[in-house]
């Protein structure tokens, strides 16, 4: 039964939200702690995922996806994450760049690459942060030299999601490394990883939590990449493709945020059932109950934000402070959460019996992921204080 | 062009932890546990499945899902027509809320017969609820076609409808012109998890809702015949005994004795 929600939810969401929700109950849940623990790809549930049409959930119809817009994806997301985060974030650079290509892609551009990213046949990646650029992403120093009709890239980038099973990459460069400011001589390349020699997947990154997913270096050296795989088949307007289609990753992390955090909260509601001291269940003590009824107001008003950001992304909008609102909240209630789930499991929390060591372990990825907490509280300000004139 | 008629039967969740499971005496009837919902009956589902194999192979099939029960039954079909199916039934009637086996199957069949012609109806070879199994040999029955029970493969070709049973020590193949009513087992395998794509069309679809008199019956007239006696949660009582010896030899002769005297080995 769907998480009981003020979220309103359409025919079709709450038919697709039961679903996942059953295809998690008896597919993710039984094994999605034994391959956490064990650190290993979920190679067949990402494949019963492709079947399923996951990976073409925002992309158009007339390449091949859905067409379901970002209230239902942030709907999704939050059921898989509920069973396993990673298993969200296993969608989220996929769908991160083919919504970049979708909307700022040239028509040619759209008709090689979404059909393929469409049925998952070919996976896709992003590829932002590098060794010592992270936050401050304008100071990247990959860089990318027209020769011919090629360019070639030299660089690394660092914390790439999918980065083995990946086959296509949405790469940022400097194409102009002396542009005044940095971000206008950045330029987004898609790049193929099959067809690119000199772009090699560097060592797998072991993690706190969110694990089983390929998180990798990727180095590129003297990487020749088409000219035609420019995003846009225009120079320096990388930053701003990165800037808007990072908004649907922080919509992906804050819905995954929710889940992580309703599942917390469901685990803590059934232990506490069950947890007998002092002659009664231990759900019966007022200390417990106020952590649960902090839990479930947290968790409610997180997903409210998370679906009202989704839904002004869904208008067509930027929405870097609604979905920087979500993206900061979400997450800070799914750390808050998973501790307080933790405490709830008292010491069976902390042993990895409990699936809310897991909780645990994966919350703090969010606070980081698809831009650090701080940085949206740097994007709420700007915008409060731009909306306020001067 | 086969038409095929899948019944399917909305169920408290199997899955529902012992601890939580809870009947009402006086009432007769199960609690439903809060938080977890009901779910389509395991076997009909697979029933679903069995129909949907048979459209991978002739795609102009078109598959019916059935369901007698309230509003709630409607999540069912729609499971069934995100599934593939292509169209629902739901027989909504609050007089028939409390129908037997033999109710059930008389409306289910007057359904059937609205909805003719058809080549080919599939039951669960019994709901995981009471786990009667008879509404399937019932509706044949009174359809007066064959019924082929425990299925765990149905083939349909030119109206001829070739079936290979469960038996206790194997199997065996039966056939049967269509139409005909087959109930299928577990062994028939899992059944599919719906796409993305088929959810949105399912959620598109309308479920037709029938009452009994749509079907031409009067439901004043349709007499239940079981009446339940009583509905309870059995007391199983566990006791444990230490078997004690000196050495293993000595406590393996001694639960050995003890086995025999119990006529257990």
């Amino acid at each position: 039964m769907p998480t009981p929600t003020l979220a309103a939810l359409t025919e079709e969401q709450q038919l697709i939200v039961s679903e996942v929700r059953r295809f998690v109950e008896k597919e993710v849940l039984p094994i999605a702690t034994e391959l956490e623990h064990r650190d290993e790809y979920p190679a067949a549930l990402i494949d019963q995922m492709k079947g399923l049409g996951m990976m073409g959930i925002t992309i158009p119809p007339e390449y091949g996806g859905l067409g379901l817009p970002f209230t239902t994806y942030s709907a999704i997301v939050e059921e898989l994450s509920r069973g396993w985060m990673s298993l969200g974030g296993v969608i989220n650079t996929h769908a991160m760049v083919s919504w970049m290509i979708n909307s700022f892609g040239t028509e040619e551009q759209k008709r090689c690459w979404l059909p393929a990213m469409a049925t998952g046949e070919k996976r896709a990646g992003l590829c932002m942060t590098e060794p010592n650029a992270g936050s401050d992403l304008q100071a990247i120093q990959m860089t990318a030299v027209r020769d011919g009709d090629d360019y070639v890239l030299n660089g690394t980038k660092m914390f790439v999601s999918n980065g083995v099973q990946g086959k296509l990459f949405a790469v940022l460069t400097k194409t102009d490394p002396r542009a005044q400011p940095p971000y206008s001589g950045m330029t987004t390349f898609i790049v193929d990883k099959d067809e690119t020699p000199g772009m090699t997947v560097g060592r797998l990154i072991e993690k706190l939590g969110y694990k089983g997913i390929d998180t990798t270096e990727l180095f590129f050296e003297d990487a020749r990449v088409p000219a035609g795989n420019v995003v846009g088949g225009e120079e320096g307007q990388g930053w701003y493709h990165i800037m808007a289609t990072i908004e649907i990753g922080r919509i992906n992390v804050a819905s995954r945020a929710v889940g992580v955090a309703t599942a917390a909260l469901e685990d803590s509601v059934r232990y506490s059932k069950q947890r007998r001291t002092f002659g009664r269940p231990i759900a019966d003590h007022q200390a417990i109950q106020l952590m649960l009824a902090d839990m479930a107001t947290k968790i409610e008003a997180a997903r409210l934000l998370t679906r009202a950001a989704a839904a002004r992304k869904d208008a067509g909008e930027r929405a870097d402070l609604w979905v920087g609102m979500a993206k900061l909240f979400a997450t800070e209630v799914a750390q808050e959460v998973s501790l307080m789930a933790l405490r709830i499991h008292g010491g069976y929390g902390y042993t990895k019996e409990m699936r809310v060591e897991r909780y645990y372990r994966d919350a703090p990825f969010m606070l980081i992921g698809e831009g650090t907490n701080e940085i949206q509280k740097l994007v709420i300000a700007r915008n409060i204080l731009k909306m306020f004139g001067e | 062009m086969p038409h095929i008629i899948c019944c399917v039967k909305q169920v408290p969740d199997p899955e529902t932890p012992a601890s939580q499971f809870r009947v009402d005496e006086a009432a007769k009837k199960v609690v439903p546990v809060p938080g977890i919902a009901p779910v389509p009956s395991q076997f009909d589902t697979i029933g679903v499945e069995a129909a949907l194999r048979i459209k991978d192979k002739t795609p102009d099939t078109t598959i019916t899902i059935l369901s007698l029960g309230p509003e709630s039954y409607r999540d069912s079909i729609k499971h069934s027509l995100a599934m593939g199916a292509d169209e629902g039934v739901l027989i909504n009637d609050p007089a028939l809320y409390e129908a037997d086996h033999w109710v059930t199957a008389q409306v289910l069949a007057a359904a059937i017969g609205k909805l003719a012609p058809f080549d080919l109806v599939i039951c669960g070879r019994q709901a995981v609820d009471w786990d009667m199994g008879v509404v399937g040999s019932t509706i044949a029955e009174i359809l007066n076609v064959p019924c082929i029970t425990i299925a765990k493969e149905i083939q349909y070709k030119d109206g001829q409808v070739v079936v290979e049973r469960v038996l206790l020590d194997g199997f065996e193949t039966a056939e049967s012109p269509a139409p005909c009513v087959v109930t299928v087992s577990n062994e028939l395998g899992e059944p599919r998890y719906p796409q993305l794509r088929q959810i949105m069309a399912a959620a598109r679809k309308e479920v037709k809702v029938w009452t009994a008199s749509d079907l031409g019956l009067d439901a004043a007239q349709l007499k239940n015949l079981v009446s339940l006696e009583r509905l309870y949660v059995p007391e199983v009582k566990v006791e444990t005994e230490i078997i004690d010896g000196e050495t293993p030899q000595e406590k393996a002769e001694k639960l050995a004795l003890k086995l025999r005297e119990a006529k257990l080995i």
